[in-house]
């Protein structure tokens, strides 16, 4: 678990603080983004849990021990970290960049040999052909899932990562989200991310930590709750005047109570239940259908869903987060 | 090269000019030594200029407010005229004539060239590297000699290149003082009139900085595998 306790930051020179008096948890296992317009103090609320940065005010606590317990250098190779500018070393290998922690742990040279061609894998590199290139013959978006790969080498429980998908065109990045949402599935770790991407934000949060100018902290909470009932004025319009269908996309037809099909279905459009609400209204609109027919991976109808359903939920949703 | 082409010319217009037997007589007691004794004089100066540089420079790169007076400093020892320079050491009490006085000089002069380069190599080290190895737990030293010291190294070399050529040339000045080296054979050549030697001494010279020139250029080259290959 990692807790700021009371954290701001002013550097020296400067009369205001750029990250102010953030008190949050982020516990284990989740992922929590912080988001907001440039500029807002998300980098520099990242590095001040690795100590790259050190604040002026307050604490962060990791597993309840303050994250002064240990040397900085130390802190470090525990906490995997891909910055927001990439930052490979020119001069050394894929492989070698990926092997940098642990190498600095010591690791001997079969597991790190292992280790390097699994987290290769991983990120959707074969290791035959990158491992012994150079950073300069791959390009931005390959750079960027080696950081990725180098920050996990070591196997951290705790990774920060700044905008790690930002160099990549979006049908890269959506499959890059996919990716490692997947692989968080299975390797349980406590992810700090940081995007200004609201809509990468919603799609990858356990939490959303929304910060505005002045790193003040407008919203901490869960993407359903935050886009159900934004708490202010700049939340709202941070997460757009679309806030109600974004939920809709975070749902899965297969999460919804279906109506019988009546046997009336043949005409009907047909909707995967892996679709998610938004995409699933989208098409019923299109097709000019009020319902459409639900139907599984081995295309045996399961039963109907009607606009008039996702009409209802996100009409309830929205009345029972005012009156909460 | 082309001062090769030129005293292969010369050999026509007799014997008196470049006398090949004088060349053949003397090749192995007076040629060779001069040679041996002229890559001494200029590999000694530059061990001991980088061994002053490479600090410095690394010092100057992190301490910005001293680089204006080392250049400074360096800069006025590279305007000295070497002739003037060498016949000042001279007097010096403990340095005299002889080779001392000419490595004090041929270091002196590289100093600036050298610091200057191991700064410029300090400062194209990318930003956003440092900062991810100092993300990723790298010690500061660690981070000079793992992350630093290698991406900085073509550009110092490049800079050990452009000094050792000069030194090369300016050492041959260094025979006036009893330095020893390829200028011995030039002096005493203008000194008896028997331009054989001059055009020897200033051939092998000449060849000796181009055949250095090469062959850092050749370790630079391999010191920077990572540019070397081509995007695919
Ligand atoms: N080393 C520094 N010294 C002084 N001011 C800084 C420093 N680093 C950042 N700042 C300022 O602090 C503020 C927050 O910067 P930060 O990098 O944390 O923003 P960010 O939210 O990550 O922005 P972006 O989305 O553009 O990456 C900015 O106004 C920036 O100019
Ligand atoms: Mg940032």
């Amino acid at each position: 678990m990692i807790e700021f306790r009371g954290v701001s930051k002013t550097y020296p020179g400067s009369l205001h603080p750029v990250v102010n008096d953030l008190s949050f948890e982020i516990l284990d296992g989740e992922i929590c983004v912080l988001v907001g317009p440039s500029g807002c103090g998300k980098t520099t609320s990242m590095r001040m849990i690795n100590r790259l940065i050190e604040p002026s005010e307050g604490e962060i606590l990791i597993d309840g021990e303050p994250n002064t317990a240990m040397s900085g250098t130390k802190l470090r190779r525990h906490i995997g970290y891909a910055i927001q500018q990439i930052g490979l070393f020119p001069h050394r290998t894929i492989a070698d960049n990926i092997a940098t922690v642990p190498q600095l742990l010591d690791w001997d040279k079969i597991r790190i040999e292992r280790r390097v061609d699994e987290l290769l894998q991983l990120v959707g590199l074969d290791p035959a052909q990158y491992r012994g290139r150079y950073p300069a013959e791959l390009s931005g978006g390959q750079q960027q899932r080696v950081g990725v790969a180098r920050a996990m080498a070591a196997d951290p429980p705790i990774m920060l990562m700044d905008e790690p998908f930002g160099a990549v065109d979006p049908i890269t990045r959506n499959r890059l989200q996919d990716e490692f949402l997947r692989i968080q599935e299975e390797i349980n770790k406590t992810i700090v991310f940081v995007t200004h991407d609201i809509d990468e934000a919603i799609k990858m949060g356990d939490k959303l930590a929304i910060l505005k100018e002045g790193g003040v902290l407008a919203q901490y909470d869960t993407p359903e709750k935050i886009l159900a009932a934004p708490n202010s004025e700049f939340v709202s319009s941070f997460v757009g005047a679309d806030r109600v269908l974004k939920r809709l996309s975070l749902l899965r037809v297969s999460d919804m109570e279906l109506d019988s099909t009546n046997g009336d279905g043949d005409d009907l459009p047909r909707i995967s239940e892996r679709t998610n609400l938004k995409d699933a209204l989208s098409e019923l609109i299109g097709a000019g259908a009020e319902r459409g027919v639900v139907v599984s991976n081995g295309d045996g109808a399961r039963g109907t869903l009607s606009i008039e359903t996702i009409r209802r939920l996100s009409h309830q949703a929205e009345a029972e987060q005012r009156y909460e | 090269m082309s001062s090769l082409v030129a005293s292969l010319a010369l050999q026509n217009l007799g014997p008196k000019v470049l006398d090949w037997n004088w060349i053949s007589r003397n090749f192995s007691h007076e040629i060779i030594p001069a040679i041996i004794g002229h890559i001494y004089l200029s590999f000694v100066s530059v061990t001991i200029a980088l061994v002053i540089s490479l600090p410095t420079g690394i010092i100057v790169s992190r301490y910005r407010k001293a680089y204006p007076p080392v250049t400074f400093i360096t800069g006025l020892l590279f305007s000295i005229p070497s002739l003037a320079f060498f016949a000042l050491l001279v007097t010096v009490p403990g340095v005299g004539l002889g080779p001392r006085a000419v490595i004090i000089a041929l270091v002196a002069y590289s100093l600036l060239v050298l610091i200057r380069n191991v700064v410029a190599g300090m400062d194209s080290v990318p930003e956003e590297t440092k900062d991810a190895a100092r993300g990723m737990g790298l010690t500061s030293r660690q981070i000079l000699f793992k992350v630093e010291l290698p991406l900085a190294l073509p550009v110092i070399v490049a800079g050990i290149r452009i000094a050792t050529v000069t030194i090369i040339g300016i050492a041959t000045i260094g025979a006036y003082i009893s330095g020893g080296g390829l200028g011995e054979l030039i002096f005493t050549g203008i000194s008896r009139n028997f331009p054989t030697r001059i055009i020897v001494g200033a051939v092998l010279a000449t060849l000796l900085a181009v055949l250095a020139d090469l062959s850092l250029l050749a370790i630079e080259r391999y010191l920077r595998p990572w540019a070397r290959t081509r995007r695919t």
